[in-house]
Parts: C-alpha cells; sequence; structure tokens
C-alpha cells in the first residue's frame, strides 16, 4: 500500500513538473480586435500546431496605453511588468530603443530573414544597423477616390494616376466647381497629410545625421504650401477630429481621401458605398528633386522584450508566423483586410483577386507594388516632437503667418526640446 | 510599570493609534512621491539616462517658449473663468437657498449632476456639441445669430470660449454646494432685521450673504485656482491643446513631455513643482487679501 501511493505520489510531481517545464505562456500586447488582435489570435493557431505546449494571451492595450505603460514600467524599473511582446507604432519605434537601451530583444541575429520584408518598413525598424521589430502592417499611403463622383465631373481614375499635386489640385478645383465635393478630408492640427508628402519625396524633418531640418527643407515648405493651397481653395476640408474624418468618407461628403491602406477599412465599412470606390497612388511633388508617386502613413511593428524569461520561444513563435507563414497572411488578408509587408506573401493568389467593394480591382495587388517603391527614410528619436512642432507651424500658416517664420519657430521649437 | 501609564497618557496614545494609519498612508504615498520628485527635478537627461544637474531643468524652464504659452494660457483660463464661476455659483446658491422657491431639491441636483459625471466622457459630448456641425453652430444658424457654423477649436479664442465654457459648466454645481453650505450657519434673523430696515435682496446679497461666506469665498477660489493651473482633461479630449498650442495646458505639456516625447522626467518633475510653487504664492496672496480676521 504505502509503496503504491509513494509511486504514484511521485508520478504525480512528474508529470507537474513536465507541465510546468514545457508550459509556457507569451503574452502580447496589441490594440484593434479586427485588426492586430485578430491576426494574432490566427497566427496563435498556426504556432499551435508547430509547438502545442506554447499559449498566446493577447492583452488589448490601446497604443496610447502602450507607450505610458511602457515608458512607466522602464523609468520605474519594474519591467517585470512587460509583456513578452508588444505591437509598436513605427513612429514610435526608434524613440522608445533609443531612449530605453537594453529593453528591446535584437532581433538581428535571430535568424529571421528580414530582406523579405519591404525596404522601407526595415528601414523603420532599424536602429543603428540592429532590427528591433518583426515588420508587420502596411501603410503603404493611396489616394481612394469616389469613381461615381469623378465619373459626374468627366474624369476617371486614370486621371490621377502617377500625377502631380498642382494637377491634383486643378482638377479638384473643377471637380469641386462642378459637383460641389471636396477631394479631401482632415484632421486640423494633425500634420499626417503633410508626413504623408513629405516622405513620398524622401525627405523628413531630420537629416541623415539626425539634426533638426525643418526651417531650411525646402521639400517640406514645398508640402505645407500644397496643404495651405489645398485648404484655401477648397479642395481640401478641414475637420476638428478624427471621428468628423471617418464622417466625411462614410456620410459621402468628400469625393475621396489620402492615407495609410489602412483606411479601406473604414471605407468598407459603407456597404451602399460598394463598387464607388477606387484606389490609385498618391501625387507628387512638382519641385522636389526626389518625388514619387509613393508613400507611407502610419503602420506598426512586433517588438520583442529582453527581460522576457521566455524571449527564445517569442522569437520563435514570430520567426514561425508573421516572419515566414504565407498562410497566415492568406488567412488574415481576406477577411480583416490586414495587409502584410512580409513579400512573399504578396505573389499569394489571394492578393490578386479582384475586390468587389472597390469595383473588381485587385487593390492588394496594387498596394504590394507600391510599397516596393515607397521611399525609405528615418524617422528618428525626436518624430513626435517635431510633428507637433509642424503641425503647430501649419496652423499658423493658415492663419495668415509668414511660412519661413513659421517653420523657422518650429524648428527652434524642436531644437529646444532636443537640447540638453 | 504598565500602571504608571497616567489617563492623559494613556489619552494621547490612542490618540496617536487612530492617527497613525491614515498618516503612514499619506506619508508613503502623498509625501515620499513628493520628495521622490523633487529629487527627480534636479535630474536631467532623456529615457533612461538621467544625471545629477542641480537647478539646470528650472534653468531651461526660463527659455522655454511652448512651456511659458502654456502657462499663458491656464492664466487665461483662470482670469477669466473662476470670477465667472463663482460668481454664478453664489448667486445660484443664495437663490436656491431661498425657503418658499418651489423644487428646490431638484434645481439644486440639476446643478450638481456635472459635476458627478466623468470628465472625459463630459468633454467628448462638449465636442461633439461644438463640432462643426454640432448642436450649437446649429442653433445658432436656425435662430440666424450666425450664416455660417463657427469652427469652435479651430481658432485660438473660440477654443480657448469653449474650454471656459466647458469648465463652468462642469464645475459651478461644485461650488454652488459649498456656499450653500455655508449659506445654512447665516442665521436668517440677521436677514429679517435687513428686511424690517427696508433693506433690498441685491443690498442684503452685497451686504449680509457675501460678508459672511467670505471664509467659503477664499476656500473654493483656493480650490479652483489650484484647479485651473493643474488643468489636464479638458484640454486633452475637446480641443487636445489646439489650435497651435492656444489651449495647451501645463499640466498637458508635462504628459507630452513625459510620456509622447522622448521622455524627460526631470524636467516635467521641475514643471510640475514651478505650478506647486505658483499655487502656493496664489493661495497666499488669497489668503492674505481674503483673510480679515
Amino acid at each position: 500500500m504505502r509503496k503504491n501511493l509513494i509511486i504514484t505520489l511521485a508520478l504525480v510531481l512528474v508529470i507537474a513538473l513536465s507541465g510546468l517545464a514545457s508550459a509556457v505562456e507569451i503574452t502580447v500586447w496589441c490594440w484593434d480586435p479586427l485588426f492586430n488582435i485578430y491576426a494574432m489570435e490566427e497566427a496563435a493557431k498556426i504556432y499551435k500546431e508547430i509547438n502545442p505546449d506554447v499559449t498566446i494571451n493577447i492583452v488589448e492595450t490601446p497604443w496610447d496605453d502602450v507607450q505610458t505603460k511602457l515608458t512607466t514600467a522602464v523609468m520605474a524599473g519594474q519591467l517585470n511588468t512587460l509583456p513578452d511582446i508588444l505591437l509598436m507604432q513605427d513612429n514610435a519605434l526608434i524613440k522608445n530603443v533609443t531612449n530605453f537601451p537594453g529593453v528591446f530583444y535584437d532581433l538581428t541575429d535571430s535568424g529571421i530573414d528580414f530582406s523579405q520584408f519591404a525596404d522601407f518598413k526595415v528601414r523603420l525598424t532599424t536602429v543603428d544597423g540592429r532590427n528591433y521589430g518583426v515588420p508587420f502592417d502596411n501603410g503603404t499611403a493611396i489616394t481612394a477616390l469616389r469613381t461615381d463622383i469623378l465619373e459626374q465631373a468627366g474624369y476617371t481614375l486614370e486621371d490621377f494616376t502617377d500625377i502631380t499635386w498642382s494637377e491634383f489640385i486643378e482638377m479638384g478645383k473643377d471637380i469641386l466647381a462642378k459637383t460641389g465635393y471636396p477631394l479631401l478630408s482632415s484632421v486640423s492640427e494633425s500634420p499626417d497629410h503633410v508626413m504623408v508628402t513629405l516622405q513620398s519625396a524622401r525627405s523628413w524633418m531630420f537629416d541623415e545625421n539626425g539634426n533638426v531640418f525643418i526651417a531650411n527643407n525646402e521639400v517640406l515648405k514645398e508640402t505645407v504650401e500644397i496643404y495651405v493651397e489645398l485648404v484655401k481653395s477648397g479642395v481640401l476640408v478641414q475637420v476638428p477630429d478624427w471621428e468628423q474624418y471617418i464622417g466625411t468618407i462614410n456620410r459621402g461628403t468628400v469625393a475621396g481621401t489620402i492615407n495609410g491602406c489602412w483606411i479601406i477599412g473604414t471605407i468598407v465599412a459603407q456597404p451602399d458605398q460598394a463598387g464607388k470606390w477606387g484606389i490609385t497612388n498618391v501625387p507628387r511633388l512638382d519641385k522636389a528633386p526626389n518625388a514619387t508617386n509613393y508613400s507611407n502613413q502610419g503602420g506598426s511593428s512586433w517588438m520583442v522584450l529582453n527581460h522576457s524569461p521566455n524571449k527564445d520561444v517569442a522569437v520563435d513563435f514570430l520567426k514561425h508566423t508573421f516572419a515566414g507563414s504565407v498562410e497566415l497572411y492568406e488567412t488574415i488578408l481576406p477577411s480583416s483586410g490586414a495587409l502584410a509587408t512580409y513579400l512573399p506573401a504578396g505573389d499569394s493568389d489571394v492578393y490578386n483577386e479582384p475586390h468587389p467593394f472597390f469595383g473588381g480591382q485587385p487593390i492588394y495587388a496594387d498596394i504590394t507594388e507600391f510599397a516596393a517603391k515607397v521611399p525609405a527614410v528615418t524617422y528618428g528619436v525626436y518624430n513626435y516632437e517635431a510633428r507637433d512642432a509642424v503641425a503647430v507651424a501649419i496652423s499658423q500658416v493658415l492663419a495668415g503667418w509668414d511660412i519661413n517664420s513659421a517653420l523657422r519657430e518650429a524648428e527652434e521649437t524642436v531644437k529646444f526640446l532636443m537640447g540638453p | 510599570m504598565g500602571q504608571t501609564l497616567t489617563l492623559r497618557r494613556r489619552q494621547s496614545l490612542i490618540g496617536w493609534l487612530f492617527i497613525v494609519p491614515a498618516s503612514v498612508l499619506i506619508f508613503v504615498f502623498y509625501f515620499y512621491p513628493i520628495v521622490r520628485a523633487l529629487w527627480l527635478s534636479f535630474q536631467t537627461g532623456v529615457g533612461v539616462n538621467l544625471q545629477y544637474a542641480g537647478l539646470f531643468n528650472y534653468q531651461r524652464l526660463l527659455s522655454d517658449n511652448v512651456f511659458k504659452l502654456s502657462l499663458t494660457n491656464v492664466f487665461i483660463f483662470l482670469i477669466i473663468q473662476v470670477p465667472v464661476m463663482l460668481t454664478l455659483a453664489l448667486i445660484l446658491a443664495s437663490l436656491l437657498n431661498d425657503p418658499t422657491l418651489k423644487f428646490r431639491g431638484f434645481f439644486r441636483t440639476a446643478l450638481f449632476l456635472p459635476c458627478a459625471t466623468s470628465l472625459v466622457s463630459y468633454a467628448i459630448v462638449f465636442r461633439s456639441l461644438f463640432a462643426l456641425d454640432g448642436f450649437v453652430n446649429y442653433l445658432l444658424t436656425a435662430l440666424s445669430i450666425i450664416d455660417k457654423p463657427i469652427n469652435w477649436g479651430g481658432n485660438p479664442w473660440t477654443a480657448r470660449f469653449l474650454i471656459i465654457i466647458a469648465l463652468t459648466w462642469r464645475w459651478t454645481g461644485y461650488n454652488m454646494v459649498f456656499y450653500l453650505a455655508g449659506l445654512q450657519n447665516i442665521d436668517t434673523s440677521i436677514y429679517e432685521a435687513a428686511l424690517i430696515d427696508g433693506a433690498s435682496g441685491v443690498t442684503r446679497f452685497t451686504k449680509i450673504t457675501v460678508p459672511l461666506l467670505k471664509p467659503i469665498i477664499l476656500l473654493t477660489t483656493i480650490m479652483s485656482t489650484n484647479g485651473t493651473l493643474q488643468l489636464f482633461d479638458e484640454t486633452m479630449n475637446l480641443t487636445n491643446g489646439g489650435p497651435a498650442n492656444a489651449t495647451l495646458s501645463v499640466s498637458q505639456y508635462i504628459y507630452r513631455l513625459s510620456f509622447q516625447y522622448s521622455p524627460r522626467f526631470g524636467y516635467a518633475a521641475a514643471i510640475s513643482f514651478v505650478i506647486f510653487i505658483l499655487v502656493a504664492i496664489l493661495a497666499l496672496i488669497q489668503m492674505r487679501v481674503g483673510d480679515t480676521r
């Protein structure tokens, strides 16, 4: 009797210990249930077949909270409150890696093949030549237009493809006069529109060495001038906040929008506009030397935390899913429109299928083609400071300030914030 | 030896025991962080790379134009909004103190209700009310007061006006309750005597109500000053500091410096101590002016 009991107890102990040893839980912070969280859930399903002992615990955390929690945890030295993987906005990635050295896991030698991702996206996740993020969603900029309204004014999507901004404004004025519809809307105080145009000409608010490049940046100046002309001519209407911006698209009070391709999720949310939309590339600057018709807006990447006791598992998980599974991208694309920057997925048949909402246009193939041509820029450590300062400058120019003095003041503000 | 504890000593010991839990909590969660924040304000650097730098952060403040602008903004709110709100609260309180008024309880509750709502949700409601195609513009155009919708958040003074309206709506009832409580302590016979002497309503208000409520008026002034200097939720949610930082509050600037920009906790802590010092100075002035005991 006693012997049996001991054996049973020992067996129970062994089973319990082995359970402890192999069951690994990877915690992930990300936002948006229809997009990132959904993609993560599908990735978890795929990895379950490769490594059944690993469970992925997804905690919905809006981006603002991710940043706040990350900053608080690092500053307080409480790294154990952080997850194993988190989703990072690309425009904040360099800032966080630089300011919090050692917090993020260096993925350069992890075996992930970064050449499989769109070049501009890898550039955004690289700091001092080291890779810190597995690129995820695609922020390739698109011009989405209401083809039915264009038709009323005698234009087609073709007319808006590979054009310059002066051509765009010209046609915009004509469409406004003929139909009463402005072509674009944007959130006032948000410099997103200007940022898209700036990157399209391979320029940014910082130079190669990370110094502020605002006051003497001719490309930025041209960009702001175009924005001001768009607003003054009525071709672009400014609205106070994001909800109202979405409203202008869904209620059909504007004839189009320019944004990252993730805006498609918003456009297709209005079923009665099905078949009335088309997408094309963005207008290019007239004067800027490196002007292209391609740009990026938004986007995010997966990062592994260095302190995580299971970082090897976390890296392996990402390697087999977001950085290695065409199947994953084939699953998430049709249902969520989550367009990737993982290039092998672009060859998949799913990407070449016509999209009924966009009049049968194979939009994903088109966007993947645009993505390969997006100029690569580095957003830098002080990107948020510069964005806010340029936003103030835009407001000032719209209120009648001289553009040179507004940009000079913006440069001084950023220089001050970067100062000792 | 235990018996030598006198009654007096025993009582004071029990008294100490009662305040120990609260004091410990206050020390651990209030005073300790305040001291740490003061220490932090003497350190400079970005992210986790902080070094001791003495008063450098306080010097840096002097050349920070955004900080100066945010300080100007909160002072504009303070100078316009606090007097308007407190006068309104005082008038409402004395109206609602009239025992012959019907539905007194309803009016008191209705006026107090705004400050029981969440700061964020009321800001969102105000934002939609004052949207370009919102209710306020609709009303004003329907009544032919304006001929085209006003972009409230779009230019500096209308945006500031928006913040002031929102603040007044949210906090008038709160201050009114303090005045109502104060009014209960004023003997009705004083009013009766004044009435017999033929004093008008306005005279009774200015000669009896206001002087006798002075300590409470002082209290609400200090509290409102403190609240306005630390303003955050309204500007964050209604205007996000815009347009062109015209409604940026100091607290929101601190938030940006700590969490949106490359974090400079030392510098942000220095700004918060400047606010602390300003509140202390203003409270001192108000006490000197208001307290004549």
